[in-house]
């Protein structure tokens, strides 16, 4: 940084550029935390605590979000009258099943893919990260058709088998990219001391397995995310928890001190998992496109 | 496809790259058939899985778009192109391509500037790790969440953030997804919220790889912070900035999550984008055949921007740092 600071600017246009800046990301701060601030203390209001607001242009009067006697009620409700627990292990199942088998089947495709070179590879390969690409919504009539036929609406592995759709070309994408990069001779090296191919395959394993951890921590972000696929080929038997979470919006009435309860039963897992993987956040939501 | 595949994999290529391989010709050539078969088997479930709920579904596609179909138990009849034919007609659709670009654009616009300056100031702020943790929260929610969440707050009762905007004397009374001229940039806005995020790790990675000496000779030929950004920060983050415009730009045809829980389309169609459209017709109308052409519609634009996507990724100068070995 020294040779950069050897231009030296008027320091009062560099302190106006400072404060700019700071208030900037203050302001850009409270807008990004705002609204989980909102849901998370209005889980704990009750119902017409939730509905006060101050006076319009009373800006003084903001604390009244603040004021209030924490309830617990909307979580006990959620799990004794509404089986908020069944909905929430369907969504574990559900979204760590479906990664468990993408990154096992895409580890292998990834694999096989990035050692050998065949005509018409380009083809395969841009087929697998276009069904990756398509729109839910466009591919769901005939999903939905043949779930049905094969009796996987409203089960389990119906729905691990829909989230397959997005998460198994990602795997394979993603992890070609990290195989690419660990050199052949490590195989060459297992090989020559005996070991079978997929001795030498399984040699190499641990070398990605970081890498291949983040991305099953992905593959589960995507799944438990999902409403389109959920609220369709899950419905029934295999409600996950944002489809449960919009139910609680029905045309009589909105019970906003459950569904941010439910916000917040939703999202608190996923965004831990999502700092715990941080280092790998931009590879996995870029295709591998771009590297930190 | 499977001939393909199998017809490539007999015409055996060498595969032991590097040469390290010391054997002697016929048992290597022996060797090199084996292993292709070994990686043939490899792949082969994964493959399979995937060409049966993607290309199995995609051929079914188009069988639905050129017949009637039905829920119950009717055949499917054949109707002359009428599916398609009825596109050309169909003023939603045609508004609904017309919303969808409108939308994205806008999404697009914002989340890009908003983007590349808390980048630029990040990147130089010391505080810059745990500002990017805190400021990525947005996009580990599920988008249905974000939805209700945002609901909530532009309610014009007791909506936090309705309060405010009519505080600010932005808006008046009426819900800013209520109107029909308003409500676009409602859905824009939660977008830009949980998206923003993503440009500004991709930026964030490009700004790292902006060459420092581009940045020292620019400088020492007189150049100040603002033009050192247009001459050559800004020329350095063009393919981060299109892989991240091309990647958002997929992912609005892509979730209608948060829209469905807004406004479902309303009010007086005026957020009915594409996908929204294709919803109603095929979920709450249930015209199948020709939610199916619709869906080839968007599928076709889906393809043409993922191919472009992939040739940019595969642009060796740009963004690949590392990809010759470790």
């Amino acid at each position: 940084m020294a040779t950069l600071e050897a231009v030296q600017y008027k320091s009062r246009t560099r302190t106006l550029v400072t404060v700019f800046t700071t208030i900037f990301l203050i302001v850009y701060l409270i807008w990004t935390l705002a609204p989980f601030l909102i849901m998370f203390v209005s889980s704990f209001k009750d119902l017409l605590e939730a509905f006060t607001l101050p006076e319009i242009g009373d800006f003084a009067g903001m604390g009244v979000f603040f004021e209030f006697t924490p309830t617990t009620k909307h979580y006990t409700e959620l799990f004794t009258e509404r089986n908020f627990s069944v909905y929430f292990i369907n969504s574990v199942i559900v979204s760590t099943g479906s990664a468990l088998v993408s990154v096992v089947l895409g580890a292998m495709a990834a694999y096989a893919l990035s050692r050998i070179d065949f005509k018409g590879k380009d083809h395969v390969f841009f087929w697998i990260i276009s069904t990756r690409m398509a729109p839910v919504v466009a591919v769901m009539v005939p999903l939905y058709a043949i779930f049905r036929n094969l009796d996987l609406v409203g089960t389990i592995p119906g729905l691990i088998l829909a989230y397959t759709t997005f998460n198994l070309p990602f795997a394979i994408w993603i992890l070609k990219g990290f195989f690419d990069n660990v050199p052949y001779a490590i195989e060459e090296a297992a090989m020559v001391d005996g070991r079978t191919r997929f001795g030498a395959f399984m040699e190499i394993l641990p070398l990605a397995a970081p890498g291949i951890g983040a991305f099953i921590v992905l593959c589960i972000l995507f799944s438990w995310n999902d409403f389109l696929f959920a609220s369709i080929i899950g419905s029934g038997g295999a409600k996950t928890l944002p489809v449960a979470t919009r139910e609680l919006v029905t045309p009589t009435s909105i019970q906003w001190g459950k569904i941010m309860a439910a916000g917040v039963i939703t999202s608190l897992p996923m965004t831990l998992l999502g700092l715990l993987i941080r280092k790998y956040l931009v590879t996995g939501l870029t295709m591998g496109a771009v590297k930190e | 496809m499977k001939d393909q595949l199998t017809e490539a994999f007999v015409s055996t290529k060498a595969i032991f790259r590097d040469g390290g391989l010391v054997i002697d010709a016929p048992a290597g050539a022996r060797n090199a058939a084996l292993s292709n078969r070994f990686y043939f088997y490899l792949m082969m479930p994964a493959i399979i899985v995937l060409a049966a709920i993607t290309l199995y579904p995609f051929f079914w596609l188009i069988y639905m778009s050129l017949h009637t179909v039905d829920l119950g138990l009717a055949d499917d009849t054949w109707n002359n192109l009428k599916n398609w034919t009825r596109l050309g007609r169909d003023r939603k659709f045609q508004e609904g391509w017309w919303l969808l670009l409108k939308y994205s654009s806008l999404c697009m616009f914002f989340e890009v500037t908003l983007g590349v300056m808390i980048a630029l100031i990040l990147n130089r702020s010391r505080y810059e790790k745990i500002l990017v943790t805190i400021f990525l929260m947005p996009m580990m929610m599920a988008p249905v969440i974000a939805g209700l969440v945002w609901y909530y707050m532009y309610n014009s009762t007791f909506g936090w953030y309705h309060w405010l905007m009519q505080s600010l004397g932005i808006l008046g009374d009426k819900s800013i997804l209520g109107s029909s001229s308003t409500a676009m940039i409602g859905i824009v806005m939660v977008d830009i919220w949980q998206w923003t995020p993503l440009i500004i790790l991709i930026v964030l990675a490009g700004l790292k790889r902006v060459p420092r000496d581009q940045l020292e000779a620019n400088m020492v030929d007189g150049a100040g912070d603002i033009r050192n950004f247009f001459q050559v920060t800004l020329p350095n983050l063009y393919p981060f900035l299109l892989i991240a415009i091309l990647l958002r730009f997929m992912d609005n045809f892509r979730f209608i999550d948060a829209i469905l829980v807004l406004t479902g389309g309303g009010p007086a169609n005026s957020t009915k984008i594409l996908p929204t459209y294709l919803f109603d017709v095929s979920f709450s109308f249930f015209k199948l055949g020709r939610g199916a052409a619709i869906a080839l519609t968007l599928l076709a634009v889906t393809i043409v921007l993922g191919m472009i996507l992939v040739r940019v990724f595969e642009r060796p100068s740009s963004t690949r740092s590392n990809s010759g070995g470790t």
